[in-house]
């Protein structure tokens, strides 16, 4: 899986819980899901709990720490997917 | 410092679903599952833990700098109700904050200190006048001390809570 490919994927993960539309549109590696999308913080989980679904990989829980831009949560991925 | 939260309930019940499998495990410890599974109603218990952890979390950020998504690491304890509000500690690495819970039919609200006597000096404000970012903290400019006070600030669906020392 590219880089594209899982930004792509991110996205249609992180849509349903984003309250800041503009900011989704123009989404980039630096954009924080919290400061950003105004992701709500309880809703963060539901964002891992996706990811982990959509990309059959598991998020521990020092990985999650680091969840909060569009940066790491794609470092994340990627490192988990080269894991399996 | 001090830190609050508010949880609008209406709007928690419809944005998420603490249900769903992986939920809990990833917010709440044991102990804290335990408290839930054993509460009357269990989704109000879910939110009374979860803002505590969020209140003590602001303030924990707010002295350390560090940002991140660690929710495990803060840890409810030692609950206690009295007079309707609800009492407890919550710890992370080793540090113990104080934090004071309302439960309503509406809403949970949360404030949390590093001190327990200063519950006492709390004051809630009526709007946002004379706050603004002192590094990158919400500060209370009072015109009686010429001085700056921490604030925190909360909002959540029909709720908002402005808490100054």
């Amino acid at each position: 899986m590219n880089k594209q490919e899982i930004i792509e994927k991110l996205k249609n993960i992180v849509k349903p819980y984003i309250k800041n539309q503009e900011a989704f549109e123009n989404l980039t590696e630096t954009t924080d899901f919290i400061t950003d999308l105004q992701i709500n913080s309880a809703n963060l989980v539901d964002v891992i709990l996706d990811i982990e679904e959509e990309f059959n990989i598991i998020i521990d829980n020092q990985s999650m720490e680091r969840m909060l831009d569009v940066k790491s949560a794609m470092e994340i991925i990627e490192t988990k997917l080269s894991e399996k | 410092m001090i830190g609050n939260d508010i949880v609008d309930l209406a709007l928690a019940q419809k944005e998420s679903n603490w249900n769903r499998k992986g939920f809990l495990d990833k917010i709440f410890t044991k102990n804290e599952k335990l408290q839930i599974f054993n509460a009357e109603d269990s989704e109000v218990m879910v939110w009374n833990l979860w803002s505590r952890k969020e209140a003590v979390y602001k303030i924990y950020n707010r002295q350390t700098q560090i940002r991140g998504y660690f929710p495990l690491q803060l840890e409810c304890f030692d609950l206690e109700i009295i007079d309707g509000i609800i009492y407890g500690k919550v710890a992370i690495k080793e540090t113990v904050y104080y934090t004071k819970t309302e439960v309503k039919p509406q809403f949970i609200n949360t404030i949390a200190v590093e001190n327990i006597e200063d519950f006492d000096t709390i004051k809630t404000l009526e709007n946002r006048n004379n706050i603004q970012k002192i590094n990158k903290i919400p500060s209370y400019f009072e015109n009686e001390t010429l001085g700056y006070k921490p604030v925190s600030i909360s909002h959540h669906g029909r709720f908002e809570q402005i808490i100054s020392i």
